[in-house]
């Protein structure tokens, strides 16, 4: 059209390199770059490529939970319930294992299974039952401890197929670990299914304006119960990276798991406001909470005080977030 | 002396400068209008007058006296009292607790004086002549009682200046003759009416005097008289504006797209035709949004039949968007845009089945098509990866469209597809609907302008409690005879 040709210089004018709404995105990817420099200031150890990958290696179990949890987050709904998953998953997997090489792949696959079923569980409840996902995901993570404790009798019971430890926690190349390399491809992963697959899109636009979603013939019912098995899906996956950590599955190893999940993908930005965020964020919100936590470490806080500050960052990246979300974009006119 | 006065106020937002250099003038005792398309800089005039935004320079007169406002309560102990678009009342406390919201009568201990409030809320009513009982319950009433609410409230402060925007967005015609009623009565004993609004008649019919804004700058300020319908057009949009260009007559093709059965008060059919636009006028209430919403699925369609190109509509919202009925809703903050997402990701909502295989997405495909369309629409954007809330109304509305259009409807209910959109905008929409019309898509368009809906429509429908009373071909048509019909005095 030769009118929208001769308009087209002007309709999309330029704009300020950071606007609101970059910063938005951008402002956990700043403080990531901020905190790693102060590290670095810290202790000179902190920005060697070992080190480095070493605290990924460590994240790995949050972080792969915390892919998950995001597209829930996104959606404006929550999961508690995926302390108790990791739980029970390591707990699972060890059990299936019964320390034979040949049951690895079963027991991964049962886990995998067993994590998405109560995914499945949370995401009929809250789509059907209109429940708030806080309470049920609350609930169902107190069901899920209950089942384990009942399952393990209180004591730690499964071992590990051989090989699975060592692989896990090797390190390629003698220098990338294998457990942060699966975390990295968890949020690869993550990324593609939110941006390239209907589902991903359906995500966004349900969080975003659930109304304006149904109007546009999105289904919302079904967008919801598969976010609620992905995020249990990758409790499962979180809690089998737990397991290769620590090499035993304790009865509760997962315990208070939720809130640092909540806390990372908080702090990448995907609020309880819905339709804001994403997996690459959550990403560097995992990194930023550890080498938060690991700064605290070094100057030598009690573990009390660490808990203190992970309450802190959700409170502050929460806040932070809300007033970016506020004042930017959003015209006057 | 002025009441009100501005020097060279200026007002930057990142990127843009949404006031520049602006010296305006207001007296006390009148109605000043201040028009202009979205955008043009009007609202952050008000922000900056109610003291919401700081203005990064120039000044503030208020009586000659130069002020300062840093907070909105500020501005209102100055006496400057703005009343919102939208209601900011709590339904749940009655019309004198509203008003006194934050400056509650104590009674001691802290104990809040609920009869003095009703008293006093019972002279504020007497004194300006306002229609609302202080006792009732605020969720019992209606919007344009809602809104009274509001101009009491912004009353009780001994205003000397009141700010209205926008206030007959949702009003019905006798509900803004009294809210007229009530202007002319404060402009009356003294007081400086601000009134914002883009709906020509209104400004015509209230203002005395009328101040035109443009890309942030003030144009003109004219006394009412000496300003008519087109000058003013041409001054808030910067060119000429053809306003009601003729209709092509689409009855003649006379292909039936859409059979509707249960609406009509006689158990008549409605038979809308290809490139038809079809009118549905009547009351805010009478039911049309609801008729709409049930055609659309998105309401039980209980004791409605309808038919698609001969084939029973599907119930399903879902259904209904792939049979290729489209409707676009008349609030797009509530269910019409994704606030904090993309452009073009708001444009393709409703059209992923087109720009997806095997629940994969063609982005590329996505976005192309998407700003090819938008950039027909005229689309004003700073950017397409911005969200969707840094437009202005009527680019946002703009983008709706897009969404309907990407759904390929064979049918296109639009409901008030002109609210809060500015005129440059307005016209865009107008051409675009005629153009769809054009090509066989048949439309329904539900409006409270009288005097868009004769323009446009084809025939219109006169909906009265739920049921379509008559439909009537425009030619026999004037705004006078629909009122009537709306209202039900054509009955007797």
């Amino acid at each position: 059209m030769g009118g929208g040709a001769a308009m087209s210089a002007g309709t999309f004018a330029k704009r300020p390199l950071l606007s609101r709404h970059l910063l938005d995105k951008a402002a956990v990817w700043i403080v990531l770059f901020i905190l790693l420099i102060a590290a670095g200031f810290v202790s000179e150890a902190f920005l060697k490529l070992n080190y480095l990958g070493n605290l990924v290696r460590q994240a790995a179990p949050i972080g792969i939970t915390a892919v998950g949890v995001t597209f829930v987050m996104i959606l404006r709904g929550v999961d508690l319930s995926v302390g108790a998953i990791v739980s029970m998953s390591a707990v699972i997997c060890a059990l299936v294992m019964d320390g034979k090489a040949e049951n690895l792949w079963l027991a991964i696959g049962v886990t995998c299974a067993t994590g998405s079923l109560i995914g499945l569980a949370n995401g009929l409840l809250i789509a059907y039952g209109r429940v708030s996902s806080f309470i049920l995901t609350l609930g169902m993570s107190i069901v899920v401890y209950g089942l384990v404790q009942m399952g393990t009798g209180g004591t730690a019971r499964g071992i590990v197929s051989p090989g699975f430890r060592e692989f896990l926690n090797d390190r390629i190349g003698n220098v990338v670990p294998t457990l942060a390399i699966c975390f990295v491809i968890a949020v690869v992963v993550g990324i593609f299914v939110q941006s390239q697959t209907r589902f991903g899109r359906n995500v966004y636009l349900v969080g975003a304006n659930p109304e304006a979603a149904r109007l546009a013939g999105i289904p919302a019912i079904q967008t919801t119960v598969i976010a609620y098995c992905f995020s249990g899906l990758f409790a499962g996956l979180g809690g089998i990276a737990l397991l290769a950590r620590t090499g035993v599955s304790g009865t509760n190893p997962g315990a208070g798991m939720e809130f640092d999940v909540l806390a990372a993908v908080i702090l990448g930005g995907t609020t309880f406001a819905g339709g804001r965020g994403g997996v690459g964020s959550t990403f560097a919100g995992v990194l930023v909470l550890f080498i938060a936590l690991n700064l605290a470490n070094v100057a030598g806080l009690p573990f009390a005080a660490q808990l203190t500050i992970k309450g802190i960052i959700i409170i502050a990246a929460s806040a932070a977030h809300a007033w970016i979300g506020r004042s930017g974009g959003d015209r006057t006119e | 002396m002025a009441l009100l006065e501005t020097h060279d106020l200026t007002r930057r937002f990142p990127g843009v400068v949404a006031l520049r250099a602006v010296n305006f003038t207001a007296r006390a005792g009148e109605v000043h209008a201040v028009c202009g398309a979205n955008g043009a800089g009007k609202s952050t005039l008000m922000n900056v007058l109610s003291g919401t935004i700081a203005p990064s320079s120039g000044s503030v007169l208020v009586n000659g006296e130069k002020v300062n406002f840093i907070t909105p309560a500020e501005a209102r102990s100055a006496g400057i009292a703005i009343v919102y678009q939208e209601f900011s009342s709590i339904p749940e406390l009655t019309v004198a607790d509203n008003i006194y919201l934050g400056q509650e009568f104590r009674k001691g201990f802290g104990v809040v004086d609920h009869k003095r409030a009703s008293s006093e809320a019972h002279t504020l009513m007497e004194r300006f002549r306002i229609d609302l009982d202080p006792d009732a319950v605020v969720g019992t009433l209606g919007v344009a009682d809602r809104q009274l609410l509001e101009l009491a409230r912004a009353l009780s402060n001994d205003a000397q200046v009141l700010i209205l925007d926008e206030p007959t967005g949702v009003l019905s015609l006798s509900e803004q003759r009294n809210l007229f009623e009530v202007i002319r009565t404060l402009r009356d004993r003294g007081m400086l009416i601000l009134y914002i609004s883009h709906r020509l008649e209104e400004i015509f019919e209230i203002a005395d005097t009328v101040s035109i804004m443009r890309d942030g700058e003030l144009v003109a300020t004219r006394e009412k008289g000496s300003l008519d319908r087109k000058e003013l057009v041409r001054l808030m949009t910067g060119h000429e504006v053809s306003d009601t260009e003729a209709i092509v007559d689409p009855l003649a093709s006379g292909k039936t797209v859409l059979t509707i059965d249960g609406i009509t008060s006689d158990d008549s059919r409605i038979l809308i035709a290809e490139g038809e636009i079809l009118g549905l006028a009547g009351l805010v209430g009478a039911g049309r949004t609801s008729i709409a919403r049930r055609l659309a699925g998105l309401r039980p369609r209980t004791g409605l039949t309808v038919q698609l190109k001969g084939k029973p509509l599907p119930s399903d919202i879902a259904g209904v968007l792939k049979a290729g009925l489209v409707y676009l809703t008349e609030d797009r903050k509530q269910d019409g845009i994704f606030g904090p997402l993309s452009i073009p990701m708001n444009a393709t909502a409703a059209a992923l089945d087109h720009f997806s295989s095997a629940g994969f997405l063609a982005r590329r495909r996505e976005r192309s098509q998407a700003a090819t369309l938008l950039e027909q629409l005229r689309l004003v954007a700073s950017s397409l990866d911005m969200p969707i809330t840094s437009l202005s109304g009527g680019n946002q509305q703009k983008v709706l469209f897009a969404r309907a259009l990407l759904a390929q409807p064979k049918v296109l209910i639009c409901d008030e597809p002109t609210r809060g959109v500015d005129v440059a905008a307005r016209e865009d929409i107008y051409r675009l609907l005629r153009d769809l019309s054009k090509r066989g898509v048949a439309i329904i368009m539900i409006s409270s302008e009288l005097d868009e809906l004769i323009a446009m429509c084809h025939r219109i429908a006169i909906v009265r409690q739920g049921v379509v009373h008559s439909v009537v071909a425009n030619e026999d048509l004037d705004e006078h005879k629909l009122v009537l019909a709306a209202t039900g005095s054509d009955a007797a």
